[in-house]
């Protein structure tokens, strides 16, 4: 880890909790209290769908956001204004989950002070490549009942 | 939809016992705007059936009590008072008192309003020596204001990104008032039903969306006992929907700017 | 009053430009700070510009210091729209220029109360 980067700050799953809540609360749900941490044991991903944003650095920090692709309609539905049950095309949908992994990955470089920049949001079907990377957190959410993971590497 | 009388007077009630506040009949529209979150996050119907579910679960009566007594709370709320200090309020404190000022934030909820008063005096006076006292009833509230610590979220809401940079540092998710700022301020519990603070007299005092709550007799009450730490030629701020107009001829209204402020008539100063 | 948001973001322009056309300004958009200064070339009456950080061609930095160095673009209000929170990206975008800074989240609350700390609302929508 370079010197440049505190990682303290993010090494627990609270960090990425708040992160999350302040992100619905305010762009999402317009009031707080939808998000939480799941309870009981960690569900499957309903056709999962991967969302992924680096800092690049010398090192990569990236975070990772998944969720069901229902899921992520209702979230882009709420994040656009759209009306409940809309057809999500597929550019809304990569555009709105992207931003929310944008804003959470933004938020965690404002927290631990890295110093590198932001890439362009990717969406797909299966996780990112992580190789040897380093899983810092690792969160799975509950928004309005439904799983989102969110978790935090460091890839060398 | 508007909520039935029965269920206005429960709670009503309930929170004057709690609080000493008085809801009167007329503050309908207040019930019912403080508890429209609490019913939608409860999946309630509406008010009046969630103000039903309250009456049958004592374990939510906490809830509805802050709900209605704890201030909503922004930095340079509503912009106005803090014009009018900086243009003519403290100019006219300092012809009178020097370039030492004494200013009681009441009711001060989280600390923004102590805060933002402190950054006028910083900003445009800064060779003024103020003690800032900020006063409330809840010890939470106060905590947090002695940490001078506030989220992103809190500092995006209405404090100007210049002073946010000049006065405050980041510290892991928060901003942190600085040293300065927080030496200005000091947080101490106080009910405004009890004897004032002391560290007066105040030249400024800001009393602001909370005798709203009052009804005229405990106003009057509360009013004069402001007056009684108020220094001469000192000022009251008070909310802009508040007025001590049918509460009190003992107070001038002075209209300034657009608003207003309120001192004591001439010859019946304290 | 005419307003020019500029982000990379489609999501991100649809959010800020509906708050903006919400509270009557009529709003043109830019994808990166390059777009942006072409914008301002044909659009003269544009008085707000809302600008992301993080943008190819021409990030939102970079775009500050070129239309703060247009001495026609002096009257134009510069607010940041970005989730770099960190204090230096504060002070370095204020330092060329920018009036205001908003993180991200927001809430269309936020942008609306700087606006009308900035004189930037109309009367009859101010709150």
């Amino acid at each position: 880890m370079t010197a440049t980067v505190d990682w303290a700050p993010v090494l627990d799953a609270d960090p990425l909790l708040q992160i999350t809540q302040d992100l619905f609360a305010t762009m999402i749900d317009d009031e707080p209290g939808y998000v939480s941490h799941w309870e009981g044991e960690r569900p499957e991903l309903e056709d999962a769908r991967h969302t992924w944003v680096d800092v690049a650095d010398e090192q990569i920090v990236r975070v990772v956001i998944g969720t069901g692709r229902e899921t992520g309609e209702a979230i882009t539905r709420a994040l656009l204004r759209m009306a409940p049950g809309e057809e999500v095309t597929d550019e809304d949908f990569v555009d709105a989950v992207g931003e929310v992994a944008n804003v959470v990955c933004g938020n965690v470089k404002s927290l631990v002070t890295h110093p590198g920049t932001l890439t362009i949001p990717v969406v797909a079907d299966a996780p990112p490549p992580l190789g040897d990377g380093e899983r810092l957190v690792d969160a799975c959410l509950s928004w309005r009942g439904a799983p989102l993971t969110v978790s935090l590497w460091v890839l060398p | 939809m508007t909520i039935a009388p029965d269920s206005f007077d429960f709670v009503a009630t309930l929170v004057r016992r709690r609080s000493a506040i008085q809801l009167d009949s007329g503050k309908e529209y207040l019930v019912e705007s403080r508890l429209a979150p609490l019913a939608r996050s409860a999946g309630a119907a509406d008010v009046e059936s969630y103000i039903r579910s309250v009456r049958a679960n004592v374990t939510l009566h906490d809830k509805v009590v802050e709900a209605l007594t704890t201030n909503e709370t922004s930095w340079f709320r509503d912009r106005h008072p803090f014009t009018v200090l900086k243009d003519t309020v403290i100019p006219d404190a300092i012809t009178r008192r020097g370039k030492h000022l004494k200013v009681w934030s009441a009711a001060c909820s989280s600390g923004q309003e102590p805060y933002s008063i402190a950054m006028t005096i910083a900003e445009h006076f800064p060779d003024v020596r103020a003690s800032i006292v900020a006063t409330d009833l809840s010890e939470e509230v106060l905590a947090k204001g002695r940490s001078g610590q506030y989220s992103q979220l809190e500092v995006n809401r209405g404090l100007p990104a210049p002073m946010l940079v000049r006065h405050f540092e980041r510290k892991g998710a928060f901003f942190e008032a600085n040293e300065r700022l927080r030496s200005m301020v000091s947080f101490r519990r106080h009910n405004l039903l009890d004897a004032p603070p002391l560290g007066g007299p105040y030249d400024v005092v800001f009393l602001r969306n909370v005798l709203i709550y009052f009804d005229v007799a405990t106003k009057r009450d509360v009013m004069r006992r402001v007056r009684s730490v108020l220094a001469p030629g000192g000022w009251v701020f008070l909310g802009a929907a508040e007025s001590t107009i049918g509460v009190d001829d003992i107070w001038e209204r002075v209209p300034v700017a657009g608003g207003a402020l309120y001192r004591p008539r001439e010859g019946k100063a304290a | 009053m005419k307003a020019l948001v500029i982000d990379d973001s489609r999501v991100m322009r649809r959010i800020v430009g509906t708050i903006l056309k919400d509270v009557g300004f009529e709003v043109v958009e830019a994808g990166d700070g390059q777009e942006a200064l072409m914008r301002l070339e044909q659009h003269p009456d544009v008085r707000l510009c809302c600008i992301d950080w993080n943008m190819p061609v021409m990030n939102g930095y970079e775009f500050i210091v070129a239309a703060r160095a247009k001495p026609e673009y002096r009257d134009i209000t510069l607010m940041m729209i970005t989730t770099e929170g960190e204090q230096d990206q504060i002070v370095r975008a204020l330092a060329a220029g920018a009036h205001e800074y908003v993180i991200k989240p927001f809430t269309a609350d936020v942008i609306i109360d700087k606006l009308d700390y900035l004189g930037l609302l109309d009367q009859e929508v101010s709150v």
